[in-house]
């Protein structure tokens, strides 16, 4: 008998065994077939193939053995034969199942160039759609302000001169009118330009304090986005449609420190904790004490220089930047909305949001937000 | 204003570095733009808020540095020699509208010599960005940048009767042929036309008109080289009546900027005074003696009480006794203890009285002495702090709706846009239905923006023909914004979805071909927007700017919601488009309701637990004959296991007949009970195509 030579099919009569010391030679045969033919397993399919021929139901190897070989055996070979089966079987299976498992980890990188993906090449790009700026800005602020206890608000952007103005402590030919030029809505039965009822397209977001207040009792904590308009002439940083968002808190017991503690955490939010602020004394009609916050520039770090140490065009060597005007609320306008200004305190502040979002992201061009160009909108998804 | 470093040391022997005390001014509310070096040392560019017209004048800054150094500020004390002659047997002063004018005084000098200024007054006046013209006229620009009040100097021989006038401007110029107002023609060599009311300036008996008050004088009598005898004029003039004046006039000058803020009334004295000094000194003469003063205006300082129960209940932080005194009385407020617990150092009770100074007009109330300390003291001397909310925050009513849409928008490939609603009004008329009324500017910048959009569509063109002609073919927009309308004489703002895409769906890639956008690409995708408020319903449109082959009107139920389609080919030649775009706009007032309401009526439905089965029927139908109706006709059948039909295919052409096409529908027969039998499918197939047959004339193909 030599290894090549396929036993199995034969009985054990047929191949002469009649003892059972004979049996372990027999087995051993088998072993070496399986041992040989193991070695030429390379593949998946050549693997099935192997598992198939020894350990196929039918007609397997070990399936041969037990109908030829065991099932007819006298009671003299049958304890032997079952023995020894159990032991090539043990020897097999986990043979079989560690082939595979080898060829499962090779397999891939023996599989030919021409099956492999090319992981440079791009998949299929379906595509995708994005916030604008402004809007993803104000998302950030409102969330910022929602997580302090500010609800929010809107308000018309075709305004009364009342809320615009006069509510706001800016009478009639107040000097800050000369900075916010306006424009008049041109409505038929309109009183003119300077009447107290005239239309116009709201120069801040502050009328929406006095809405706010006209319909609630403090304690108010309210921020308004919306879009606000002046008379400029377009240029690189002017527009004459721009976004804002109002702020205003009155209660009982709101104080300066306040006012300034809310504003300080919400652009160490915004900008980061490494940030440096600080108020500057201004004037707004409709807030006293009046403020300008700055904030250390973010682009040298409240050096004034840069890198390179030339002079930092942001911030133009000063290292601040101013960011938005803010104050505590005139007394006077609590006078318009009923508030007690013997009793209640607030702050109020505005901040222009494509300044920021300028500043934030280096863009040197307000018309690029709402000339919408798809590289432009692309490049903030 | 530009200060002098230099000048400001004439009234406060400060010594910090000009950066410091820049930063120091900025600090306690004088802004300070920039700091320069010149020959005539450090310029600050000081950037004064229009409430402190004190401050554009280097006294007034100097005071400001006196009070933030703890610094004495020089008081001002000019004594000019005077003649024998008296000054009110050589001009007589008439003020007929004390409103306009509150205070008028005049003082003479004879014999002076007109000659270029010395250069000490040249240099400082340049510094400052004023340029030089003769000594007498230098001299009022320097008192003026020197103390704040602008003055007027004049050709007293060429005053009538030595007689001067102030009056409101007449409707009419008496006699003249000019039937619309005075007119005059002023320093600057322009005939200017007078409203009514406007202050003049007058000679004589009143006729003649010699300067615009408080703006600019009159060409007639102005100084010349051959000038010899001057009338300084140094008045106070209504600040609300200027601002009128100058807005009507359209002219803004150094002097009517300081008198529309708010110039010191009683500074008007000293100031002429000061300057007759200077005339003295610089261009000879005598000074007639005393001074001519109509003063109406004047009045009893105000006083105004200041307490530290106000200043902490405002401000959260105290300040000390001596810092409140120190300040108050540096900035010319003369604080005086008044409370009963006088002497007791920090006392909560504390209060003072002060007196407001007659060059801080707005220091009226309280809170207006308030800030006037603490912006002394330093505002980083306050602690921040955050407020402990009292009350839960609420985001906007259709908050989470518009978040869920633009999410879903952002989903399906569309990009936001924000466009600015002015347009022209002939661009507007192309999207605007016939009925609507559009808000117009009553002073746009330009026809290309007079009026706001009445429609979100008209701005979505724009950002789209921005892209096309900027070499971007591909574009998927939506802006979610309002319009603009009149309703009546009301304006109305109304939130609007706009959609615009234009180009291909999907470009050729290594796995698949090029797609352009078409209207199915719109109509899904309103579809799958519409099944966040319960699915929307689309008929048949009218629309004039749309393709009347590619476009429908979209509802909600019974409730219009807007308009969908392809732009009419008219309309894109007008725009000179090249390419297909499909535009949508919707109302999204109804659909965030609707939103809401589909959101907390939605219920769960138990995931069937026998298999589906599906069951195609090609039929060949009329042209005209909708899918809508196929699904009409099958739904009338009331059949409880059919779940839903399909179009699978559509076809026509080959083997199609003329005037019919071929449509391949799926139904879906989804059973409760029990798995359906052969049987039981086929009865129910039948069913329908019978139907189908007899009510649509529908064919069924076989394949």
């Amino acid at each position: 008998m030599n290894a090549a030579e396929n036993i199995t099919p034969k009985k054990l009569a047929e191949l002469g065994v009649t003892e059972p010391d004979q049996v372990a030679t027999l087995f051993a045969q088998v072993r070496a077939r399986f041992d040989d033919e193991s070695t030429r397993v390379h593949g998946e399919e050549s693997w099935k193939l192997f598992r198939d021929a020894w350990l196929g139901r039918k007609s397997g190897v070990l399936t041969q053995i037990t109908d030829n070989w065991l099932k007819p055996a006298g009671p003299g070979l049958k304890p032997a034969v079952g023995a020894a089966l159990n032991q090539l079987r043990a020897h097999v299976e986990p043979k079989i199942e560690a082939l595979h498992a080898a060829i499962d980890s090779g397999g891939d990188a023996a599989a030919s160039p021409r099956d492999r993906v090319d992981l440079s090449l791009p998949g299929v790009i379906r595509p995708v759609g994005s916030r604008h700026l402004i809007r993803q800005v104000f998302q950030e602020i409102e969330d910022i302000f929602f997580s302090i206890g500010f609800s929010v608000a809107e308000g018309p952007e075709i305004e009364t001169s009342y809320y615009n103005f006069e509510a706001l402590n800016i009478p009639e030919f107040h000097p800050v009118r000369d900075d916010m030029d306006t424009f008049y809505i041109d409505v038929p039965s309109s009183a003119g330009q300077q009447s107290n009822t005239s239309m116009l397209l709201r120069t801040h977001t502050s009328p929406v304090q006095i809405r706010t207040m006209e319909k609630t009792k403090p304690p108010v904590r309210v921020i308004v986005p919306g879009k606000v308009y002046r008379r400029d002439n377009p240029d690189a940083t002017h527009s004459f449609m721009f976004h804002q968002i109002e702020g205003l808190a009155v209660d009982s017991d709101i104080t300066f420190c306040d006012f300034t503690g809310t504003i300080e955490y919400f652009v160490k939010q915004f900008f980061g904790s490494g940030v440096k602020t600080r108020f500057r004394p201004s004037y707004f009609p409709f807030t006293e004490p009046s403020v300008e916050f700055d904030a250390s520039c973010i682009f040298c770090n409240g050096t004034g220089s840069n890198s390179s140490g030339t002079t930092c065009s942001k911030c133009k060597g000063s290292g601040w930047i101013e960011l938005f005007g803010a104050g505590m609320v005139d007394p006077a306008v609590y006078g318009f909305v009923n508030y007690d200004p013997k009793k209640v305190s607030g702050f109020a502040f505005g901040i222009g949001i494509d300044r920021l979002a300028m500043l934030k992201y280096g863009i040197d061009d307000i018309q690029a937000f709402f000339q919408n160009d798809v590289r432009f909108l692309k490049q903030f998804p | 204003m530009k200060a002098l470093y230099s000048w400001l040391q004439d009234f406060v022997t400060v010594s910090a570095p000009p950066d410091e005390l820049a930063s120091r001014l900025a600090l306690s509310g004088t802004n300070i733009g920039g700091v320069e070096n010149g020959p005539q040392g450090a310029v600050f560019d000081a950037e004064v808020t229009s409430n402190r017209p004190d401050c554009l004048s280097h006294y007034g800054i100097a005071r400001e540095v006196g009070a933030i150094y703890k610094l004495a500020l020089k008081q001002i004390l000019p004594k000019p020699a005077e003649s024998a002659a008296k000054i009110a047997d050589a001009i007589k002063v008439e003020i007929r509208s004390p409103e306009l004018c509150g205070r008028f005084t005049a003082r003479v000098i004879r014999g002076v010599k007109i000659q270029p200024s010395p250069a000490w007054l040249k240099n400082r006046l340049e510094a400052c960005g004023v340029a030089s013209i003769n000594n007498v006229v230098d001299i009022s620009n320097y008192v003026m940048l020197e103390l704040g009040h602008p003055l007027h100097t004049f050709d007293y021989d060429k005053i009538r009767d030595h007689s001067i006038v102030v009056r409101g401007a007449n409707s009419r110029a008496s006699g003249g042929n000019n039937a619309d107002g005075e007119r005059i023609k002023t320093l600057d060599g322009v005939e200017r036309q007078l409203d009514p009311g406007t202050c003049v300036i007058c000679d004589g008996d009143g006729s003649r008109i010699v300067g615009i008050g408080g703006i600019m004088g009159g060409a007639e009598t102005e100084i010349s080289f051959s000038t010899k005898n001057v009338l300084i004029e140094c008045a106070w003039f209504d600040p609300i009546a200027i601002r009128r004046a100058t807005r009507s006039l359209k002219l803004h000058t150094e002097a009517s900027t300081r008198f529309a803020r708010g110039a010191d009334p009683e500074m008007a004295e000293l100031a002429s005074r000061r300057c007759a000094e200077l005339i003295l000194q610089l261009a000879g003469g005598e000074l007639l003696a005393g001074v001519v003063d109509v003063y109406p205006a004047k009045h009893a300082p105000k006083k105004i009480q200041v307490t530290r129960a106000e200043l902490l209940r405002v401000m959260g932080a105290d300040v000390p006794d001596k810092e409140i005194e120190s300040i108050l009385g540096a900035l010319g407020f003369a604080p005086v203890r008044v409370d009963e617990n006088r002497g007791a150092a920090g006392s909560i009770l504390a209060a003072w009285e002060c007196t407001q100074p007659s060059w801080r007009a707005e220091v009226s109330r309280e809170i207006d002495l308030i800030e006037e300390i603490v912006r002394i003291y330093g505002l980083d001397k306050f602690p921040p702090r955050l407020p402990a909310s009292r009350q839960g925050a609420a985001r906007l009513p259709h908050y989470e709706a518009e978040m869920r849409l633009r999410e879903r928008l952002i989903g399906l490939g569309y990009r936001e846009v924000v466009t600015i609603p002015h347009v022209a009004e002939e661009r507007d008329a192309l999207f605007r239905p016939a009925d609507v009324v559009p808000a117009s500017l009553a002073n746009p910048l330009s026809e290309e923006a007079g009026i706001l959009r009445s429609t979100g569509t008209v701005t979505m063109i724009g950002a789209l023909e921005w892209n096309l002609n900027h070499g971007q073919r591909n574009a998927r927009l939506f802006e979610i914004g309002h319009h603009y309308r009149l309703n009546g004489s009301k304006p109305v703002e109304t939130r609007v979805l706009t959609l615009g895409a234009t180009g291909a769906a999907r470009d050729k890639n290594l796995y698949e071909p090029a797609r352009d956008y078409s209207f199915a690409d719109l109509k899904g995708d309103l579809d799958n927007l519409g099944a966040l408020a319960g699915g929307l319903r689309w008929q048949e449109a009218a629309t004039e700017y749309l393709n009347a082959a590619r476009r429908g009107a979209l509802f909600l139920k019974a409730e219009p919601l807007g308009v969908a389609g392809q732009l009419s080919r008219r309309v894109a030649e007008r725009l000179k488009f090249r390419q297909d775009v499909y535009l949508a706009e919707i109302n999204l007032g109804p659909f965030y309701c609707s939103y809401y309401g589909v959101k907390n009526s939605r219920r769960y439905q138990p995931i069937p637990r026998f298999p589906a089965v599906e069951r195609d029927f090609s039929l060949m139908l009329s042209d005209g004959t909708h899918f809508s109706d196929v699904v009409k006709a099958i739904s009338s059948l009331n059949i409880p296991d059919v779940a839903s039909v399909e179009a699978a295919d559509l076809f026509r052409g080959k083997n199609i007949p003329a005037g019919k096409y071929s449509l391949l529908i799926k139904i879906t027969l989804q059973p409760r009970s029990a798995t359906l039998t052969d049987a039981q499918i086929n009865e129910v197939s039948a069913r329908i195509m019978s139907t189908l047959e007899k009510e649509l004339g529908a064919q069924l193909r076989t394949a």
